[in-house]
């Protein structure tokens, strides 16, 4: 039991013992990922591999897992490899792994023995206890590895002698829930990979300081990892389920596609298109072969160019007064408030407000430039906010040295302060644009036309301006008239239900219009970012 | 040309209010006061100037008097004042929300602490160099070139491009001239359209007074210009304060007495608390101060 105290600044070779950890550290990032995809539906728990169950393979590397990190314990507190472990894990750890282990100890008792809620409560504070003196009393090396190794061991059990396995369900208590082995295997894995993997890392850093920064640094990046995963995984669903209606119909040959005539100066010459993409060009209408979304794409992205060309310019506006011309006090205060507040007030609100407010008096019919406004007016808020800490945060001495120059404040603002406040102003828009983009409830109010927007009701903004006699001399009828949008359709589509008769496959043409949302929405993003990039670029380079 | 009193004397004016807070200093100050007189009319004519940050005192009583087309040295401990009075000539403390000044300051007789002065106007004519080097996260060329482009001196934008009333080649000139002046050409004269950012301390201080001198002030005032410098440069930067003098009017803030004396014409002391003590040529306030404790600064027995 001797206390290794020496400290090598150099670790001249692993042992087999660390490398050993190390296999049970890469053995827990493997099962987290193999659990992340059973969540996904990517593989299945109740699959075979090399003919054994799933849900048996997981179970046998847990077990292994377990087994390793105990054992590394062991021989740590044997005194069979250096380590420099501390005289306890400590009070944070005790207190997680007795919570965990009481949780455990009480569903086992209670569902798996069937003792009851009190003689649950007693299982689960029995194991509790003893977790937390396992982990807190004796010296670092076993309190952190015993508690968590054994939790491993007994999932892996369980999974491997098919206690839980492909045929096993379960429900709890009287809940209206049941729990299916596709959710509850990979959650399980999850969760005691994290564990273990925790352990093998300190283990592996030799415990003490390396090591805690060995095992924080494995769960922070396994947390990190599984938000991309989620990420990644969200928009791979999206794909997969939208994909067989986007491409439906796409055709690659020469004078496939549609032909585009352009005219100038009485040549014209016609391109003919060598793609076919009908999801994409066309609307929805009894003799399509394949109906498409064209109406709403336009609708969209006529929506969003719409809202920020009015917000951008009045929210940065207001942003420059508040921000360099107005005393800071009561006043911005109020104005900081307000726009704080209007930024979280439901879009419906919104919407119905531009319903009851700009619909009468644009026409009284739904419209795109009513859908514009009032999209613009939810996206204000956020403009000004974002803008305004943008200018906040450029720093005073570009204002003193401007000043010092005998430059004047407009100036001052115009040629220093706003290209420094750009980024910041650059990022609040497409945080904006993405929350916009997204706004059914709104548009159903002010601007939505009907579930099946045939081709023939694209609205064509450019084409639509028209001189005019009287002022204003420019007038665009196209603005006025109603139009779809891309979630709008996507809602219309599902709950109407009465797409069926007219569309082939409504599930796929709704997916498809989903996944064509995210394109446009992510789409919008890659504009602002290379946006934001030459902006800051022109900073700092 | 009239022989100008400066600085205040005690017995032409004994019944000015007296800064109560300190009177005892107040009165060791007064009695260490000497006269300086020199020809001609003042750039700078300061007079009874107080300033305050909240409550906090910062410079009292200052009066002074600076000559035209010279350069004059501002020493002291940290913190007595020299950045805030810097600030009073050409009224930066305005932007301060804290700061009151009280009292006179008038260039070229013209009072600037009165309504309805030009901010704009005077900032051009009396230009600063900040402690702390400032450029702007601009290339280098827009740096120097920032001021006269706002100034209308200089016109590159697209419309003066169509309209041939493009000053590329001027601008060209200026920032050559400026750089050079700042003795930075050498170092960036291949990378003009880097940003500043990318300097080290040393150059975005001279870039800082490049961009000064390219607006053509009157009057130059600098706080600590060679802080950050390497002796090379601080050489070059003395020499260009030197040459500057010919038709300049120079004020600096330095904190090396060595360069004080080398390169001013006159030098004011002031001491903590806000308060000038010492004001004179400078081979007299080095070689022969009146007061012991100016002695005792400069010798280095106390600061
Ligand atoms: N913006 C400000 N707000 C409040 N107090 C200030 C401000 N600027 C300066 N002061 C105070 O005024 C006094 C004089 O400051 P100042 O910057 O003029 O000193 P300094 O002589 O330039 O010192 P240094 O040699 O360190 O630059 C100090 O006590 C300082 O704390
Ligand atoms: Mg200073």
């Amino acid at each position: 039991m001797s206390r290794v105290t020496e400290s090598a600044l150099i670790r001249e070779e692993t042992s087999t013992l660390e490398a050993i950890a190390g296999v049970a550290i890469g053995l827990c990032a493997l099962l987290f990922a193999l659990a992340m995809a059973a969540l996904f539906e990517v593989v299945t728990v109740t699959d075979s591999v090399a003919g054994l169950p799933m849900s048996n393979v997981l179970g046998g590397l847990l077990a292994v897992v377990g087994v390793v990190v105990v054992g590394f314990g062991a021989a740590s507190y044997r005194g069979l490899v250096p380590t420099e472990p501390r005289a306890s894990a400590g009070a944070v750890a005790a207190t997680a792994f007795s919570a965990i282990w009481f949780v455990v100890g009480g569903l086992v008792a209670s569902q798996t023995l069937g003792v009851g809620l009190a003689g649950g409560l007693l299982g689960g504070g029995l194991l509790g206890g003893i977790a937390f003196a396992v982990t807190a009393i004796p010296r670092e090396d076993v309190g952190s590895t015993l508690p968590a190794g054994a939790l491993a061991l007994l999932a892996g059990g369980a999974l491997l002698t098919g206690v839980i396995g492909p045929g096993w369900s379960w429900t709890p208590f009287d809940l209206n829930a049941t729990f299916f082995p596709p959710i509850v295997v990979p959650a399980v894995v999850m969760f005691c990979s994290l564990l273990g993997g925790w352990a093998a890392a300190k283990a592996y850093g030799g415990f003490g300081a390396r090591g805690r920064h060995l095992g924080a640094y494995l769960l922070v990046y396994l947390n990190a990892l599984a938000i991309v995963a989620v990420l990644v995984g969200l928009v791979a669903f999206v794909v997969f389920k939208g994909a067989p209606g986007v491409f439906e119909g796409v055709t690659v040959a020469a004078g496939a596609g549609p032909s585009t005539t352009v005219s100038a100066f009485g040549f014209s010459h016609t391109v003919v298109w060598p793609v076919s993409w009908p999801f994409l060009t066309n609307g929805a209408a009894l003799m399509n072969d394949v109906d498409g979304v064209l109406p709403a794409i336009v609708g969209t992205v006529w929506l969003v160019v719409g809202s920020v060309l009015f917000a951008v310019p009045l929210g940065v506006g207001a942003a420059v007064f508040l921000s360099e011309y107005a005393e800071q006090g009561r006043f911005t205060q109020v104005v900081e408030i307000a726009t704080n507040g209007l930024w979280s007030t439901p879009s419906i609100v919104f919407g119905l407000f531009g319903y009851a407010f700009l619909l009468p008096r644009f026409g009284g019919e739904k419209s795109l430039l009513s859908g514009m406004l009032t999209l613009g007016f939810m996206l204000l808020p956020l403009v000004v906010i974002t803008s305004r800490e943008a200018m906040l945060s450029v720093p005073d001495e570009y204002r003193d040295a401007s000043a010092a120059l005998g430059v004047s404040k407009w100036q001052t603002i115009r040629s220093v302060v706003l290209p420094a406040a750009l980024p910041g102003v650059v990022t609040g828009v497409i945080l904006g644009v993405g929350r916009i983009a997204g706004e059914t409830a709104p548009i159903l109010l002010t601007m939505a036309g009907g579930t099946f927007v045939p081709g023939s009701q694209t609205v064509d903004v450019i084409g639509g301006f028209q001189f005019t006699a009287s002022p204003p001399f420019v007038a665009n009828p196209a603005l006025l008239e109603a139009t779809s949008a891309l979630p709008y359709q996507v809602y219309a589509l599902v709950t109407a239900g009465v797409g069926g008769s007219q569309l082939n496959d409504p599930e796929a043409f709704a997916w498809g219009t989903t996944l064509v949302l995210l394109a446009v929405v992510l789409s919008f993003y890659a504009v602002g970012i290379v946006t934001r990039y030459y902006f800051r670029r022109k900073l700092h380079q | 040309m009239s022989e100008t009193k400066s600085t205040i004397q005690t017995e032409s004016n004994p019944d000015r209010p007296v800064s109560t807070t300190t009177g005892e200093t107040e009165e060791e100050v007064r009695s260490e006061w000497r006269e300086y007189a020199f020809d001609g009319e003042p750039k700078l004519s300061v007079e009874n100037l107080d300033v305050y940050y909240g409550d906090d005192h910062a410079l009292r009583d200052v009066s002074i008097d600076i000559p035209e087309e010279s350069v004059t040295a501002l020493i002291g401990p940290s913190g007595c004042g020299k950045s805030t009075f810097l600030r009073c000539l050409n009224r930066m403390n305005d932007r301060i929300k804290s700061a009151r000044v009280d009292g006179s300051v008038e260039v070229d007789g013209e009072e600037i602490y009165q309504d309805g002065t030009n901010l704009v106007e005077l900032r051009k004519r009396v230009g600063m160099v900040f402690q702390n080097p400032n450029p702007f996260p601009k290339s280098i060329r827009d740096n120097v070139s920032y001021g006269p482009r706002k100034h209308g001196d200089i016109d590159t934008g697209v419309l003066a491009g169509l309209l041939g009333r493009s000053n590329e080649e001027r601008e060209a000139e200026l920032v050559e001239r400026s750089l050079k002046q700042a003795a930075l050409w050498d170092e960036v004269d291949d990378r003009l359209d880097d940003n500043a950012m990318g300097l080290s301390g040393g150059q975005q201080q001279r870039l800082c007074i490049a961009r000064c001198l390219a607006v053509d002030p009157e009057v130059i005032l600098m706080d600590e210009p060679a802080s950050a410098l390497d002796p090379i440069a601080t050489a070059k930067i003395e020499d260009l304060i030197d040459e500057l003098a010919q038709e300049y009017t120079v004020v600096i803030v330095t904190h090396n007495m060595q360069q004080a004396a080398r390169i001013s014409d006159q030098t004011a002391v002031f001491l903590t608390g806000g308060n000038l003590v010492e004001y004179g040529e400078t081979d007299q306030v080095f070689e022969n101060p009146e007061s012991q404790r100016v002695e005792d600064y400069i010798t280095g027995k106390f600061g």
